[in-house]
């Protein structure tokens, strides 16, 4: 059954729009109901969406990260996704990648799935879980005003930063806005984009 | 009769696994990544690989990365791998069954070559892994086979030669390979 939504101030693709405009060379993760808005706004470029194995965004962006220090990452995350590996913020904690920001897109509800309510719903406080498993820093941003002044310091900031977004519900997801480009030549494109595979002959 | 690994085996051969996988890459790309360490181990503390876990705190050139769970080591090998860096999982049976989806998710459906050590912890010396009274070892190498993932099983310090070919295997067919850990290693 869904819970009784109450969206957050923030659009989501407002957000992606403002990030999309600021993040330089960064590489981005979006998945779930970041994923759509975001192939329209960075399509063929330096990302790789995670559909398919829903919780994984935070550590594939995890692996980038320590492979690539030279290289900021960014992670557009669900909060229902993330409740799903939920173990990853004390592995990237852990790992303490000083170029990785971890950005939560927080509604209270699996959007794709139908908007059932995640456990807990929008109480759920990811920003003092993040600190407590030993993110450098961790907060909330509710207003778009907000998040806009604060960006170009977020994406500067050492890392691990965990950003819990208070966002409404995407106007698309994974169901209504099916394709793009699928997820094993999105890793061969992201890939090949790091390493500039040598021409063959 | 299936004997135990001595660490110090496993983690040299790990080592030439990952300076020839450096090599080739570098041969094959622009920018392959420049880092001082070999390659990393992802691991889900494993009962029965303990000593090479051990041994490798004092390792310098094989970064470990403890993960919570085994789906967020085969994320972040997949993420690894994007970024060009050798790495390999060491977990036991029991993590493969608990991170199925994503070994399915990520590793197959991704095409991403991932190179897993997987300990089959109470493993009989005198009978083979399917014949284990442990239902953990004994529906390890059918779970795989059922996935159509290659793997061979370490029976003993002769067959360390299977950890190359099996990394060198999950990265021609772009998927999963699997080398099972017969016994405790020493």
């Amino acid at each position: 059954m869904a819970t009784d939504v109450k969206p957050g101030p923030m659009k989501p693709e407002e957000v992606l729009r403002l990030i999309a405009a600021q993040r330089g060379p960064a590489i981005c993760i979006p998945t779930m109901t970041t994923g759509p808005e975001w192939r329209a706004i960075a399509p063929n470029d330096l990302s790789v969406g995670c559909v398919g194995f829903m919780g994984g965004a935070s550590c594939l962006g995890l692996g980038i990260a320590l492979a690539r220090p030279d290289r900021r990452v960014l992670v557009l995350d669900g909060d229902g996704s993330l409740l799903m590996q939920l173990g990853s913020l004390a592995t990237i904690a852990g790992a303490a990648p000083r170029n990785l920001v971890h950005f939560l897109f927080k509604n209270g509800v699996y959007h794709t799935s139908g908007a059932q309510g995640i456990p807990g719903g929008l109480s759920v406080d990811f920003v003092t879980m993040a600190k407590g498993a030993g993110y450098r820093a961790a907060f909330a941003i509710h207003d778009l005003d907000d998040f806009k002044r604060r960006l170009p310091e977020i994406l500067k900031m050492e890392g691990p930063v965990f950003v819990e977004l208070h966002t409404g519900l995407a106007e698309q997801t994974p169901m209504t806005a099916r394709g793009g480009v699928p997820f094993p030549q999105q890793v061969t494109d992201l890939r090949a984009k790091l390493l500039r595979p040598r021409a063959t002959t | 009769m299936a004997e135990s690994i001595p660490a110090s085996l496993i983690i040299d051969t790990l080592k030439d696994t990952f300076r020839e996988a450096r090599k080739e890459l570098a041969q094959e790309v622009a920018e392959p990544p420049q880092h001082s360490h070999l390659g990393w181990i992802l691991s889900v503390p494993d009962t029965h690989q303990k000593t090479v876990l051990a041994a490798l705190d004092k390792e310098e050139q094989i970064r470990v990365l403890t993960c919570a769970t085994e789906d967020e080591a085969a994320t972040i090998a997949g993420g690894l791998y994007i970024g060009g860096e050798p790495v390999a999982l060491m977990i036991q049976h029991a993590g493969l069954y608990a991170s199925v989806n994503t070994l399915r998710g990520v590793a197959m459906d991704g095409r991403i070559p991932t190179f897993y050590m997987i300990g089959l912890l109470s493993r009989e010396k005198d009978k083979a892994p399917r014949e284990s009274r442990h239902s953990m070892v004994r529906y390890a190498e059918p779970l795989l086979d059922t996935f159509g993932i290659p793997h061979a099983t370490l029976e003993g310090p002769d067959d360390v030669h299977l950890i190359p070919e099996y990394y060198r295997l999950s990265r021609q067919r772009k998927g999963p390979a699997v080398v099972l850990v017969g016994l405790e290693t020493i």
